[in-house]
């Protein structure tokens, strides 16, 4: 059996006395799309922050080629190619788009200490603005934001600046929180298709972590449901799709789909 | 009205000194959301060292050494405040800067005495301009000044490590999840800000005596300049640090010398609150 991309085991996150995350496991191989969805408050966040050296698990490991890095930084992970796109985008408002996509490349060559940061960024320059027109042409409309502030763009431009900005540091594995929310369902779609795009043609692989199950079933070949801090349900979206539980309580109208039957 | 000159200039460049100071601030809090209270120590110790160097050396390698030694000691301030995991709260922040401004004020005691601290201005001379007297370190103090601001502004709009600190303002967590390292960046935000209350303090003693406990006096000066452009613009809290240095002499020459920071300190809270209130009316 090969070793995945991403092996998350038994991951258990606290707050305080909260339990967060319970034990929660999940695989993704090299290339894969996953979906991971949830109510309100299941735990999805966190297991991302996990992921990405935001919040220290309390138990449990996450491991990268096998490799484990349970408690590595957010810098680290970045640089062993695991990007996050946080909630709500959280673009730097006042940078312009461009100084936003930059960053997401300062990030991968930035070490704890500034100088050799400062020579990494000016050594590797050259590579770093071919990736910044490789950027360019996935997300065209990003060259033409590029002279202005973050903030003062539409919530979907925000969305591909955080997604410019991840794959600014050439990533293997994109985590996305929240995708679609707060946004327009025709951006949606337009999203959806272009990381399909980008997951078919350039094989970086995609965490969803969504509400919106739909549109996770529809982009994801492979989704897992977490409820209350535990993984209740993995499997083939298509499979998953079909489950009266799953109908019930996150693709709405239970009740039609059954009479449909 | 040459006496009303008079103070307007005087103040004017007491007021750059404030606006360094403010700036410091201004710097920090935008970068880790900490409110630094020993700013004013920055400048204390850098007028303090310079004045015993300056005994030894030329004055220009004096105050060079004072600005560098005080900018490693802001640095490493930066790290105890912020801490090595970086997840102090602001709160805990200030609390600790409180902490390390009394362990400050001790060492200075121990180190330079409980008296004041002064050294001869750049020149000795003033330029008589119709009767109102510009010494040649006003103008400096305003120069320098006015060049930092402007290269700030610079460093915080075309630089990568400008725009990793701005970044860091921005969005604490979306900063840390792209890779830069906010701890770093927090440290070298505080070594920025010990280097600009260094340098004010340098330039402001020659006209202004320090000692131990002028910390204090300066921290609150360059909290009103900082307070004026709403605590995140470096250009407002230069703008807030000149009003309040003109306020003060005006105060200083008219009314009574013991009311100088009160009643400067007022007139700012007024200048605050009606600014606050013009942009809650326009937004």
């Amino acid at each position: 059996m090969s070793v995945p991309l991403l092996d998350v085991d038994g991951l258990v996150v606290k707050y305080g006395g909260a339990v967060a995350l319970d034990g929660v496991s999940l695989r993704l191989e090299t290339g894969e799309r996953v979906a991971l969805i949830g109510p309100n408050g299941a735990g999805k966040t966190s297991l991302l922050s996990a992921i990405s050296g935001l919040v220290r698990p309390a138990a449990g490991t996450v491991r990268i080629d096998g490799a484990d890095v349970t408690r590595a930084s957010p810098g680290r992970m970045v640089r062993l190619g695991v990007s996050m796109i946080p909630e709500g985008r959280q673009v730097f408002p006042s940078l312009t788009a461009e100084q936003n996509l930059l960053l997401g490349a300062f990030g991968r060559v930035a070490r704890r200490e500034p100088v050799t940061a400062l020579l990494r960024y000016a050594i590797e320059r050259g590579r770093i603005m071919e990736r910044l027109d490789g950027v360019y042409e996935l997300l065209p409309k990003l060259r033409e934001l590029r002279e202005r502030p973050a903030g003062r763009t539409s919530g979907g431009e925000q969305q591909m600046v955080a997604i410019g900005r991840a794959l600014m540091a050439d990533p293997r594995l994109l985590a996305i929180d929240e995708l679609s929310l707060g946004l327009a369902p025709i951006v949606v779609q337009d999203l959806a298709v272009f990381l399909r795009k980008l997951n078919e043609e350039r094989g970086v692989a995609i965490l969803l972590v969504e509400q919106n199950a739909q549109l996770a079933f529809e982009l994801c070949p492979r989704a897992y449901v977490l409820e209350a801090g535990q993984l209740r349900l993995e499997g083939p979206s298509a499979e998953l799709q079909r489950n009266p539980l799953v109908q019930t309580a996150y693709l709405g109208g239970g009740l039609e789909v059954a009479e449909a039957r | 009205m040459t006496a009303f000159l008079q103070y307007i200039v005087t103040g004017i460049s007491d007021g750059a000194a404030y606006g360094l100071v403010g700036i410091g601030l201004v710097v920090v809090f935008r970068t880790t959301n900490a409110l630094n209270f020993a700013q004013g120590v920055y400048a204390v110790v850098a007028g303090m060292t310079t004045s015993v160097l300056v005994l030894h050396m030329p004055l220009v390698l004096a105050a060079v050494l004072a600005i560098a030694i005080v900018t490693t000691i802001g640095g490493l301030m930066g790290l105890i405040t912020i801490g090595i995991r970086g997840d102090t709260t602001p709160l805990t922040s200030l609390i600790v800067t409180l902490g390390l401004t009394l362990i400050a004020e001790s060492c200075e005691l121990l180190i330079f005495g409980d008296g004041p601290h002064s050294y001869a201005p750049i020149a000795n001379h003033a330029w008589d301009v119709g009767g109102v007297l510009v010494q040649p370190q006003y103008v400096l103090l305003l120069g320098v000044t006015l060049v930092v601001t402007l290269g700030l502004n610079l460093l915080f709009r075309k630089t990568i490590v400008g725009n990793a600190l701005v970044a860091a303002s921005d969005s604490l967590r979306a900063a840390r999840l792209v890779g830069i390292d906010t701890v770093t960046f927090g440290v070298v935000a505080f070594g920025l800000a010990a280097f600009l209350g260094a340098l004010g303090g340098v330039l402001l003693t020659p006209l202004m005596p320090v000692a131990y406990d002028s910390d204090l006096n300066i921290a609150v000066n360059g909290f009103a300049a900082a307070a004026f452009g709403g605590l995140v613009s470096v250009p407002g809290a230069l703008l807030g640090g000149i009003v309040l240095g003109m306020a003060e002499n005006l105060v200083v020459g008219y009314v009574n010398p013991q009311y100088e920071l009160t009643i400067a300190l007022v007139i700012m809270l007024a200048l605050i609150g009606w600014r606050a209130r013009h942009e809650v009316s326009t937004a």
